[in-house]
């Protein structure tokens, strides 16, 4: 609300600013001519001063003198004739005044409304450190801060690792856990925890870094569920079917029978006896809604945070590198799992960015956004 | 709550540039004086308004609001403050909020001491004006706003680029935009000339003091900024014929010209129509170079962010205003009544010499310059058009220009006489050949021009001295009389000739920094040592060292001359992790005008480090020029006799007593 007040204080004190002029008495102009003389004139005593200093020879100075009083002659002449204007009020000032009243507001809250944001307080850091509350980015802050004077504290690394992966810091994320791994050294939950950052930087890739990973945990922990669902999960990508399925099956076998994950597993058994041996050469790497599902159960603290870091990790990527028409069709793709139709629109919007719907795979951009009912009409810029 | 009234300001100041864009103008046209001096209230009213948001968004730096997009894009809460408050202008939103509030604030002088011009003429340049800020205002508004807001806030900022962590950065685009966007008065002087189809006698006195103020700011700038690239980027090279550099000394190029021309109009009120079409030109070429540097056209540490939108909407306001004002020049140029007339040998002839030589250089850089860009837009062939194309061009252009420039002071007005002003000048090309002399004995071998570049250095110094030991008699009468004479000589001729010294020093500079520097590269390793110039440099080894935001890694090196230590040199490698970004600091050790330039590359397998050491001689000209260049600019202009525009008021009220009396 003081705000507003403020607002309309300011815009009033300008508006008075503006008006203040059109309310004086109308004064006579004096003929533009007038100017000219005075400028003359001036130049003439210039002269004068010139000679008197010697820096002008008789001669030239006279010259120069039959010059100006020409043109001062002119001036004055022009001087006499034009007589002065009398005052003049146009019938208009009345409008004049309506318009500045007018325009100061209309142009200034039109435009402010559209492109400001009104009622965001101000939030100096200083004052957000003193008080973070629940500003996760702030707490994340002083962490940061914390461990850039003692960088060698490992629980604190530990302890951020997670926090990062909920916030979509994947990059971040890898790089607390191998801190923390390299600091405290390895457990189950670390080495899995690097793993699945890992793999979600990969956008949903495990990779050979990811598997060896995953292994060394299984090593310390062989019933770490999460490492032994990416293992599968690695295995299933490369095309080693049977083996993947080997790999559910026995966690399907040591999870107990509540256990949150259990029916993904139980999806990827099922999806994996019935597949026909050529699917396994399909393309890896892509984070299939099932994919998402698992990773959510089997990190259900972290669920929300887990598939956003997943499909954003692949954003920023992108963000970074547009060349890449196979990862801009599978963002697409897994924001419309997601269920955020908005951001898969913008997602579309700047793959035609990078791909004009002109050329080919554009194309198959557009119709991929058809197939899904995305509406990219008036998109391409 | 402050950010938000400050982005409210803003949007009010465009609606106040609106207000005084149109109603004073009607006024003019009108003879409505109370409209006409609204535009006085409304020029003052923006600039606050707009000073007002731009101190808030510096308020958003300092106090590291990462709530402000901008600030958390461009800034770190670890950064030293002046780098936090230099880091508002170090990005594409805050540098045109800066462009923005200059503009107002060149508004706000005209307003102020716009007192004398004639009414019609000062409120008919404050609406033109106001439409140069109103675009400008919907441009940062639209495309580049600097007040958009994040929510939740991030707890730390993305860090500014390292390279612009410098003190260059607090003191270069703040010039270069006071002289960039100075031009904008002469342009709007310019357009209100052809609207109002008269050139006024106070027009041809106000356009000069303008011009010259602008042009020292561009001068400054633009040295500056060679200085900075000079130091920060460590390739040792002060001018690259970057298109961005261009872009800053097109306008400088066609400044000067203008400058020339006010000259000659002021004092005789010839070439007023031409010089008209300079303003143009030169605020034209100032919007060239913004959109040049902010569309992201060009790839460059100057473009932060490419976003084509906003390289459109530049492109609308160059086309609108440039087009603009030149469709206005050619319907109204004939209206314009024209000045006197001269002799070809004259100081009139003579700067006309000058005009058209500098318009040719500018339209060859021009060329040279947006060439590519055409090319590439038409054809899709990259290719660069680089220092060859601009020495030979360029540089054969200057030659004559350069010759002729002691000439011109000494030529009398309307009427001159070239052989007794080329006798005058003996002494002058007499010193400068013996000096070409010497030193291509000295150099024996080395570049054959060299000598006689330098010689045309020293020349033009010697021409300008020449100009002012003539006036003041020195030699013909007594030394007293002399000196009298001396210090009562105009202080704008003593600005010529400073001016024209400078130009002698940069010469002398650039032509001995061009044929003499000496450049090694090679590997060191700590104890090896290395001869450059006259000094040879030991290598002592790296060091480890951390600043507030970055790691660095520094490298020493002893200075000896002739077996004696005579100082050290650091050079760094830096490495900022916020942005993940290197630079390099170059260790930079002065003796006397010339300068020693170590800076390090990669390190190499066994502890050896590539390092690049320069002797630059006399390399501090090139920028001492330009700052005596600048000091002509200022001596001129605090000439008492630019100042006095037209009437003042009291001796008008005299005027009309004695009118009445007559």
């Amino acid at each position: 609300m003081l705000f507003w007040i403020l607002v309309a204080i300011l815009t009033a004190a300008v508006a008075a600013v503006l008006i203040l002029p059109l309310m004086r008495a109308a004064a006579p102009l004096p003929s533009r001519h007038s100017h000219d003389i005075e400028v003359y004139r001036d130049q003439l005593d210039e002269l004068n001063r010139d000679r008197e200093a010697g820096l002008i020879g008789s001669e030239e100075a006279e010259l120069a003198r039959a010059e100006i009083a020409r043109r001062l002659l002119s001036a004055s002449a022009a001087d006499t004739t034009a007589a002065e204007e009398p005052p003049k009020r146009l019938l208009s000032s009345r409008l004049a005044q309506a318009f500045i009243l007018l325009c100061l507001p209309a142009v200034g809250l039109l435009l402010y409304l559209t492109t400001g944001s009104p009622g965001v307080p101000a939030q100096p850091l200083a004052a957000r450190l003193a008080n973070p509350g629940d500003d996760i980015s702030i707490l994340i802050a002083k962490a940061e801060n914390h461990l850039a004077l003692n960088p060698d504290d490992g629980a604190g690394w530990d302890l951020l690792a997670p926090i990062y992966m909920r916030n979509g810091r994947v990059a971040d994320a890898v790089a607390a856990y191998d801190r923390a791994i390299r600091l405290l050294g390895p457990t189950a939950p670390r080495l899995g925890g690097y793993a699945e950052a890992l793999v979600v930087q990969s956008g949903g890739l495990v990779t050979a870094e990811a598997q060896s990973a995953l292994q060394k945990a299984l090593a310390l922990d062989a019933n770490d569920p999460r490492s032994e669902f990416y293992l599968a999960l690695g295995l299933r990508q490369e095309g080693k079917n049977a083996e993947a399925l080997a790999a559910f099956r026995k966690l399907a076998g040591s999870s107990p029978a509540d256990a949150p994950w259990l029916p993904l597993v139980n999806q990827h058994i099922a999806e994996l006896g019935a597949a026909e041996p050529n699917t396994a050469a399909a393309p890896p790497a892509n984070p299939t809604s099932e994919d998402i599902a698992a990773a959510e159960e089997l990190d259900s603290g972290d669920r929300q945070a887990m598939i956003r870091g997943m499909v954003d990790g692949l954003a920023s990527r992108l963000k970074e590198d547009p060349d890449n028409f196979e990862g801009w069709m599978r963002l697409i793709r897994s924001y419309v799992v997601l269920d955020q139709r908005d951001k898969a629109r913008d997602a579309l919007r700047e793959g035609l960015n990078a791909f004009p719907a002109s050329g080919e795979q554009g194309k198959q951009l557009l119709a991929l956004g058809r197939e899904l009912g995305i509406d990219a009409s008036g998109e391409v810029k | 709550m402050i950010i938000e009234l400050g982005h409210y300001a803003l949007v009010l100041a465009l609606a106040t540039a609106l207000i005084q864009a149109w109603l004073p103008i009607l006024g003019a046209r009108r003879g409505d004086r109370a409209l006409m001096e609204l535009g006085t209230s409304a020029a003052l009213a923006s600039f606050l308004l707009v000073a007002f948001s731009f101190a808030v968004l510096a308020f958003a730096y300092v106090t590291s609001d990462f709530s402000v997009k901008n600030v958390w894009e461009n800034s770190h809460s670890l950064k030293p403050l002046i780098y936090k408050i230099t880091g508002v202008w170090g990005n594409h939103e805050g540098s045109m909020l800066l462009w923005l509030l200059i503009l107002v604030f060149f508004s706000a002088l005209v307003a102020l001491f716009g007192r004398s011009l004639p009414e019609t003429l000062k409120a008919t340049v404050l609406a033109v004006q106001a439409w140069i800020a109103a675009a400008f205002a919907l441009f940062v508004l639209l495309t580049s706003n600097p007040f958009a807001r994040l929510m939740p806030a991030p707890g730390e900022g993305k860090d500014l680029n390292p390279v612009l962590q410098d003190i260059g950065l607090a003191i270069h685009p703040p010039l270069l935009y006071l002289g960039y966007v100075g031009f904008s008065v002469c342009f709007s002087f310019a357009v209100a000339a052809l609207i109002e189809g008269r050139i006024d006698a106070a027009w041809a006195r106000w356009v000069r003091p303008w011009t010259l103020a602008a042009w020292i700011f561009l001068t400054a700038g633009i040295a500056m900024g060679s200085y900075w690239a000079y130091y920060e980027l460590g390739w040792g090279g002060w001018w690259f014929w970057d298109p961005v550099e261009n872009a800053s000394f097109m306008p400088w190029l066609a400044g000067t010209a203008l400058l020339h021309s006010a000259l000659v109009m002021e004092k005789r009120e010839a070439l007023k129509i031409w010089t008209v079409l300079l303003a143009l030109m030169t605020f034209s070429l100032s919007l060239l170079g913004t959109f040049l540097v902010r569309s992201g056209v060009l790839t460059s540490v100057h473009a932060f962010a490419t976003d084509p939108t906003r390289g459109i909407f530049i492109l609308a306001i160059l086309v609108l205003f440039i087009g603009g004002a030149f469709s206005l020049f050619a319907i109204r140029a004939s209206h314009l009544k024209a000045g006197g007339i001269f002799a070809p040998i004259s100081r009139e002839g003579a700067l006309v010499l000058n005009n058209l030589i500098l318009t040719t250089a500018t339209a060859t850089v021009l060329t040279g310059t947006l060439y590519p860009l055409v090319l590439e837009a038409l054809t899709g062939d990259k290719i660069s058009v680089g220092a060859p194309f601009f020495n030979m061009t360029f540089g054969l252009l200057m030659l004559p220009l350069l010759a002729a420039v002691p000439f011109g002071p000494l030529l009398a007005w309307k009427r001159g006489d070239l052989a007794g002003a080329s006798q005058r000048l003996f002494a002058a090309a007499a010193l400068g050949l013996l000096v070409a002399g010497s030193c291509y004995y000295a150099a024996n071998g080395g570049p054959v021009l060299a000598p006689f570049g330098i010689g045309l250095g020293v020349y033009l110094i010697f021409g300008a001295v020449t100009d002012l030991v003539l006036r003041s008699g020195l030699g013909k009468v007594a030394f007293g009389v002399a000196w009298k004479r001396l210090s009562g000589l105009p202080r704008s001729a003593f600005g010529t000739a400073l001016a024209h010294i400078g130009v002698g020093i940069t010469l002398i500079g650039i032509v001995t920094v061009t044929a003499f520097e000496t450049e090694t590269v090679i590997e060191m390793k700590p104890g090896a040592t290395v001869d450059a110039g006259r000094y040879s440099l030991r290598f002592d080894g790296m060091r480890q060292g951390r600043g507030p935001n970055y790691t660095e890694e520094t490298g020493h090196f002893t200075v000896s001359r002739g077996g004696v230590t005579v100082t050290e040199i650091s050079s760094s490698k830096r490495l900022y992790p916020a942005r993940r970004m290197p630079t390099t600091e170059a260790g930079i050790r002065t003796f006397g005008l010339s300068q020693l330039y170590v800076s390090l590359g990669d390190a190499t397998n066994g502890g050896g480090i590539v390092v690049r050491i320069w002797w630059k001689p006399l390399i501090l000209c090139i920028w001492g020029g330009a700052l005596v260049m600048m000091a002509g600019g200022i001596v001129s202009l605090s000439d008492r006799r630019l100042r006095v525009g037209a009437p003042s008021r009291a001796r008008k009220s005299a005027r009309f007593a004695v009118g009445a009396a007559e």
